[in-house]
């Protein structure tokens, strides 16, 4: 026997945690702290079965709190004070005796909790928790209604099974609704209040400059920086193109905007992509190496392959792209060297040493790049993301005394090092590589795959692609490219797999395609055409109809039926119709109408279930199979 | 599991087609109280076969008959027998009476005197005869076919309800149907060609299918729905008293028979609605203002309100 009260009282409280959990990362302290306790304190009365805090204590410990939240409200902060007393009242109620009408009060708090939080955030995770909190509150509901009779029934396990099977059914059968309502209610695609605190800074990875030795070590965040729906491809091609870096200032590789004029020849093939990336608060759009063209409004292009875009920052978006990945682009006007070739200033002597070695040893631009190549390549150098060098000598002892750095050493020194003999260069930031999720067709990129390699201008050949990091030693342990992936990597792949649909479908859900939803709406209702009008509106009409049938179904026969009774049911229903007799609701027995039927398959359907149903025992699979089949054959 | 009653079927199916056309309901019950162990009364004008029934049953079954019409002179010891002094030996002999054979008809039981009922009946239910201080067991199988005719009411005495009760089935024959009855009176009667009966079951083969039928399944569902009827019939209004648990024994012993009969190792709650009337409807006792109405009607409305076990 399982008690009510017992059942609906844990009920309730994992309703007021499915409405408390989404929001408390956004409450202040206080109401946070009072959230805890309360919860706790509810739950250690519940146990000890005995109620210090009285309804009038908690009543009028809600009126100073109110008193304090109204007065902080104002227009420029409308919502915290909002949302705070909504969490205390529902702690409040928490923290006391919970009847029935208290009970109800939670489910209602419990679910304006879980809407305001998607004030703040509208993440996958608010569809789970309001799926759960609607079952839950269906079936507490009804456990309610038992306990508002008698509160401290007791019912049986099968009695409870039949409750709780009813109130899981309720929310299902709502479901239709919820398929009507998702192409038509508008939404955010961002969250609704929380547009500006959204954190949209990054830890490491993509950045608007390179400065390589300003800090010792880096932290790598695994936050995701984009999705791009492509075909897999080769993984040395994986090259994410963002921003060029085309001047260097002091230690630092920064982008102006004054870029010279080029006229980039495409003649390969190329690849069609489609990125989603992630809100941030940098415009530059990615797209595989080399970008060709983005299909996206208010785009502004450089001649050097960097898309911006104009619009406003951190709003989710998503565009196409094609690339031509083959990693050098040929141009055909000149380009201005000398743009490429510019130094702040006089090199480090050992540097310059170095630079001028290669500039002697090389006649042209493409042996002076192999030359600095196998310099890199034979030089001994590890990449690392600790015990980096800094400051003013950062690269001279990168190259000459630690000799272990990260990207943006590596692209720096060689970039450095190129310029000087003679060779025009610029540096390229963006990612590296990217986990493919087969089930969805996309790579996943994120922030610690942000990199930045070099391109080197050679006659005959325009833009090279040189990546220095992968000179490194220990580049093949850090890129890679046959690691197992691991049982948990797929997994993450998997649930990311999700939130990408998410995204892609109820987020990014255009309000643009909504809005031309309604205009074409608009326009038919104008010009009537009842035979257009009924196919527009056929697939609703059969989801209602369909819905309505299986409602039918559903009282007419309990769904839970044994499957005896279930394939009795289909038994008579079927010699009713095919026969056109009257069974009289049970009152004719099988053994009668198969002798009215002679019918043979009747008689063995008989002989079968009632062999089974008169000798005390369940049908056995087989017999219940071959049950099937005759009722599958019919009797006619 | 198949089931071992050919032998059965077919005397059913040969005594109905070459000897007692029309008469297979009859037929079917006596071969239900054969097989249960019971007694059949049968209620029915004179001259509709209730003997020929009885003499046919016998000599198809080869087993031994024997006959009493009862009259209001007859004495019980007419039936058991009596002790006769013989005078070679100098001591008294045991004359086996009528009721010493596997089938008894008892002609017109209601002509008897009460004395003489009660001796009759006291033999059906212990099946054995103490006379003198000596008990003499009846054979085995042992069975017998009462008749009665229930129009007569001067000189007869109605059996109480109590010996009633021990009647496994009571039943009428009724008319043959119209084309049945003019081929019976083209042939004649058939009380010659009985006697030329070849026996197609013999006393072994009934007793084996007793164990049998013993062994039919009767499941929870149809225990509930014998009950639920012997439960009914206690509460309905039209009745001063109802079932006994006698009579639901015996309606389960006579479903039992009836899915044996066709061929079934289980007892369907069509068994238990078919002989419902033949083996309960004597027993009720009406209201005295009802005593008149029809007892097998009030049992069929009766039953027709118990929903059958189906799932």
């Amino acid at each position: 026997m399982v008690s009510i009260r017992r059942l609906s009282a844990i009920l309730t409280y994992v309703i007021g945690l499915c409405g408390l959990i989404p929001l408390f990362p956004w409450l202040e302290t206080a109401p946070r702290l009072i959230l805890a306790l309360a919860f706790l304190s509810g739950l250690w009365q519940e146990l000890r079965g005995s109620w210090q805090i009285k309804p009038w204590m908690q009543n009028s410990a809600i009126i100073p709190v109110f008193l304090y939240y109204a007065v902080q409200f104002s227009r420029s902060n409308p919502v915290q004070p909002v949302v705070s007393l909504l969490a205390i009242m529902l702690a409040v109620r928490l923290s006391g005796e919970k009847t029935v009408r208290h009970s109800q009060q939670i489910q209602a708090l419990s679910l304006f909790c879980l809407a305001s939080s998607s004030l703040f955030d509208l993440s996958p995770l608010f569809l789970v928790y309001l799926g759960l909190m609607l079952l839950l509150v269906a079936v507490a509901l009804v456990l309610l209604t038992f306990q508002d009779q008698e509160s401290e029934l007791l019912v049986s396990r099968p009695e409870l099974r039949q409750v709780l099977m009813a109130g899981c059914l309720m929310p299902l059968l709502s479901l239709p609704l919820l398929l009507f309502l998702f192409p038509i209610l508008p939404r955010t695609q961002m969250p609704l209040w929380n547009f500006l605190a959204a954190p949209t800074v990054r830890s490491s990875g993509f950045s608007d400059k390179v400065e390589p030795g300003a800090q010792a070590s880096i932290g790598e965040s695994r936050t995701l920086a984009f999705r791009a729906e492509l075909i897999r491809q080769p993984p040395q091609q994986l090259y994410w193109r963002g921003t060029v870096f085309n001047r260097l200032q002091g230690q630092r590789w920064i982008r102006t905007e004054a870029v010279p004029s080029e006229q980039p020849l495409f003649g390969g093939q190329l690849v069609e992509q489609t990125i989603y990336p992630e809100p941030a608060a940098s415009r530059v759009l990615i797209a595989l190496d080399r970008p060709v063209s983005i299909a996206l409004s208010r785009l502004k292009r450089s001649p050097d392959g960097v898309f911006e875009y104009q619009g406003s920052a951190g709003k989710r978006l998503n565009y196409s792209a094609r690339s031509e990945s083959k990693g050098s682009v040929a141009t055909s006007r000149a380009i201005n060297r000398l743009f490429y070739l510019h130094l702040p200033g006089p090199l480090p002597p050992k540097m310059k040493q170095l630079a001028d070695d290669i500039r002697r040893r090389g006649t042209n631009d493409r042996e002076r790049l192999e030359l600095l190549e196998a310099y890199f390549r034979n030089g001994g150098y590890r990449y690392s993301l600790r015990g980096l060098p800094t400051g003013e000598r950062a690269l001279e002892q990168f190259l000459f005394e630690t000799k272990q750095g990260h990207c943006e050493f590596f692209a720096s020194a060689f970039a450095l090092l190129l310029r000087s003999a003679g060779v025009p260069c610029r540096l390229v930031g963006g990612y590296v590589g990217g986990e493919y999720n087969e089930m969805g067709g996309y790579y996943l990129v994120s922030e610690d795959m942000a990199h930045v390699w070099v391109e080197a201008l050679i006659e005959g050949s325009g833009w090279i692609r040189i990546d220095p990091s992968s000179f490194a030693t220990n580049a093949g342990e850090v890129w890679g490219a046959g690691k197992p992936r691991s049982l948990l990597l797929r997994l993450r792949l998997t649930l990311d797999y999700f939130n990408y649909q998410w995204n892609r479908s109820v987020i990014a859900y255009d309000f643009e395609q909504q809005f031309e939803f309604a205009r074409r709406a608009g326009k038919r209702l104008q010009g009537i055409d009842p035979a257009r009008s009924l196919r527009a509106t056929l697939p609703y009409l059969v989801l209602i109809l369909f819905f309505g049938a299986l409602l039918f179904v559903v009282r007419r026969t309990s769904l839970f039926s044994k499957r005896e009774e279930r394939i009795l049911r289909r038994f008579i229903g079927r010699i009713e119709r095919d026969y056109g007799i009257d069974t009289r609701q049970g009152q004719m027995g099988l053994l009668e109408i198969a002798e009215k039927l002679g019918n043979e398959r009747a008689s063995e359907f008989v002989g079968i279930y009632a062999g089974a149903l008169y000798r005390d025992r369940r049908l056995t699979d087989e017999e219940y199979r071959r049950l099937r089949r005759i009722l599958r054959a019919g009797f006619l | 599991m198949t089931v071992r009653n050919q032998v059965f079927t077919n005397m059913l199916e040969t005594l109905s087609r070459d000897y007692l056309q029309g008469k297979q309901e009859v037929l079917r019950l006596s071969a239900i109280a054969l097989l249960t162990g019971g007694h059949i009364l049968i209620e029915d004008l004179p001259g509709l076969g209730k003997t020929t029934v009885a003499l046919a049953l016998a000599g198809i079954t080869g087993l031994s008959f024997g006959r009493v019409q009862c009259t209001s002179d007859l004495l019980p010891s007419d039936i058991t027998g009596l002790s006769i002094f013989n005078r070679d030996d100098g001591r008294f002999s045991f004359q086996h009476g009528p009721i010493f054979s596997n089938i008894v008809l008892l002609d017109e039981i209601n002509r008897a005197m009460p004395r003489t009922q009660s001796a009759m009946l006291e033999a059906m239910e212990e099946r054995r005869v103490t006379v003198e201080g000596v008990t003499h067991h009846l054979p085995d199988p042992f069975m017998v076919f009462a008749t009665q005719n229930p129009s007569d009411q001067s000189g007869t005495f109605l059996l109480p309800e109590s010996q009633l009760d021990r009647f496994l089935i009571c039943t009428d024959i009724g008319y043959p149907p119209e084309h049945l009855e003019r081929q019976i009176i083209a042939g004649g009667g058939i009380r010659e060609r009985i006697g030329d009966m070849q026996p197609l079951v013999t006393a072994d083969e009934i007793i084996v299918a007793r164990r049998d039928v013993q062994s039919v399944c009767l499941s929870e569902k149809v225990l509930g729905y014998i009950h639920a009827l012997v439960i009914a019939t206690r509460a309905d209004d039209l009745i001063q008293t109802g079932l006994s648990t006698r009579a639901a024994i015996n309606l389960a012993q006579a479903a039992k028979a009836s899915a044996f009969l066709a061929g079934r190792d289980y007892v369907a709650p069509e068994d238990v609605r078919n002989n419902v009337v033949a083996v309960c409807a004597h027993r009720l006792v009406m209201r005295n203002e009802m005593s008149g109405s029809d007892r097998g009607g009030v049992l069929r409305t009766i039953i027709d309100r118990i929903a059958l076990p189906l799932a």
